[in-house]
């Protein structure tokens, strides 16, 4: 059940937009960590998809609700019915990366056919640490771009025995961190001359 | 690698194609976007059952149960997250536009669509997508490419961009401007960048 004092305290502030914005982001990141928790066999990032699964439902409830009330003539309804329609294929999404986490129960690491398959695929999730002598270390992931620069997402990171999921911009990589990468061979090959410390990374004279 | 090996990597690929798909046709409400989505979807029905006989198959010979489940059930759910893309690109077809805020949402995204058209100048023109690294130079994915009518869907390393060819593109926000400098030709690539 939905607690409705929950529910008022917090989530009244969010826009339609804004719980739809979450809403996408959570299917794209839901299904990239479940697949790292096959292929590296880890039930802490299986439980991180469930914890994401959750705020699925929740926001997929809320902008249900708010779809109910801003209904005013049948051309509304209709639109706001695709609308549900989207939130509820992203929830779907997010429902397949619990059925797939779920697998951990079958014993992938027995079974190399699924890691083989992960790590062949068009974009492959990839383990990276990050060594002492890459300049990467102490900087924001909004100072570096990462994705912008290698092409490759960090989906997680791993600190020390803490995990840091879908991480903000706001923060700063440190030396020993392993992050959870997501994009192509060529990415992995040009991130990985950074965080080994093979190359430094590029800095660009400030614009404007 | 085996038949199931690649038939497995193939529905991965692809429904990852089919959701980016779905809310690229969302975004530019494009209908013939979407309609691909639904011809992905047969391709899928097809490989997941393919897939389920071939891997019952070897375990009538290997006896390895587990394994044939795993597989069974992988594909299973990466076909749920087709049928999700599916219904995403469902809302293309509906009578009416879609609703304004889902275009504004997903302008809003950690992920974001963009569609840009290559101009002659640009280095893009003539080149092959592994030839100028573009996922890895600007950190977009090319996921079609649009040339005069004709669409070219999951496009990979060997496909070649033309002048005048729309690309559509995934990938953090930061890269959708270089990508439309580079699309322009008000921006170049760096030769270092082009080297492997």
């Amino acid at each position: 059940m939905v607690d409705y004092e929950d529910r008022d305290e917090e989530k009244e502030n969010l826009t339609v937009r804004e719980l739809l914005t979450e809403i996408k982001d959570i299917s794209e990141v839901i299904v990239d960590l479940a697949y790292a928790a096959l292929l590296f066999d880890s039930q802490e990032i299986g439980a991180e998809v469930h914890h994401l699964g959750a705020r699925m439902d929740t926001l997929n409830h809320e902008i249900k609700i708010r779809m109910m009330l801003a209904s005013r003539t049948t051309q509304d309804a209709v639109q706001l019915s695709g609308l549900l329609q989207v939130a509820e294929g992203a929830a779907a999404i997010s429902a397949a990366a619990g059925d797939i986490v779920g697998l951990l129960d079958l014993n992938p690491k027995g079974s190399p056919i699924v890691s083989l398959v992960l790590k062949e695929a068009e974009e492959k999730i990839r383990l990276l640490t990050l060594s002492d002598r890459s300049d990467m270390g102490g900087k924001s992931l909004e100072d570096l771009s990462v994705e912008t620069e290698t092409g490759m997402r960090i989906i997680a990171i791993k600190r020390g025995i803490r995990w840091i999921y879908d991480p903000e911009e706001t923060e700063r990589l440190k030396e020993g961190d392993v992050l959870v990468v997501r994009g192509t061979e060529d990415g992995f090959e040009r991130l990985r001359r950074f965080t080994s410390g093979a190359e430094k990374w590029p800095v660009y004279p400030e614009e404007d | 690698m085996g038949a199931l090996e690649d038939m497995l990597l193939e529905i991965k690929d692809t429904s990852e194609l089919m959701v980016d798909l779905a809310y690229s046709s969302l975004l530019y409400n494009n209908r013939d976007i979407a309609e691909e989505v639904y011809q992905l979807d047969s391709r899928m029905r097809e490989l997941e059952n393919e897939i389920q006989e071939m891997a019952i198959q070897n375990a009538t010979e290997d006896k390895d149960i587990k394994k044939a489940l795993l597989i069974i059930r992988l594909a299973q759910s990466v076909g749920e997250i087709s049928n999700a893309a599916l219904k995403i690109a469902d809302v293309v077809r509906m009578d009416v536009p879609p609703h304004p805020v889902i275009q504004l949402a997903l302008r809003e995204t950690d992920v974001i669509i963009t569609a840009v058209t290559v101009g002659e100048s640009s280095d893009l023109d003539g080149a092959t997508l592994g030839k100028v690294r573009l996922a890895t130079n600007t950190g977009m994915f090319v996921i079609a490419i649009r040339r005069g009518r004709r669409y070219i869907y999951g496009p990979d390393q060997h496909t070649t961009m033309m002048a005048g060819d729309t690309l559509y593109a995934r990938g953090p926000e930061d890269g959708e401007q270089y990508l439309k400098d580079l699309a322009a030709g008000r921006e170049h690539f760096d030769p270092k960048d082009l080297k492997l």
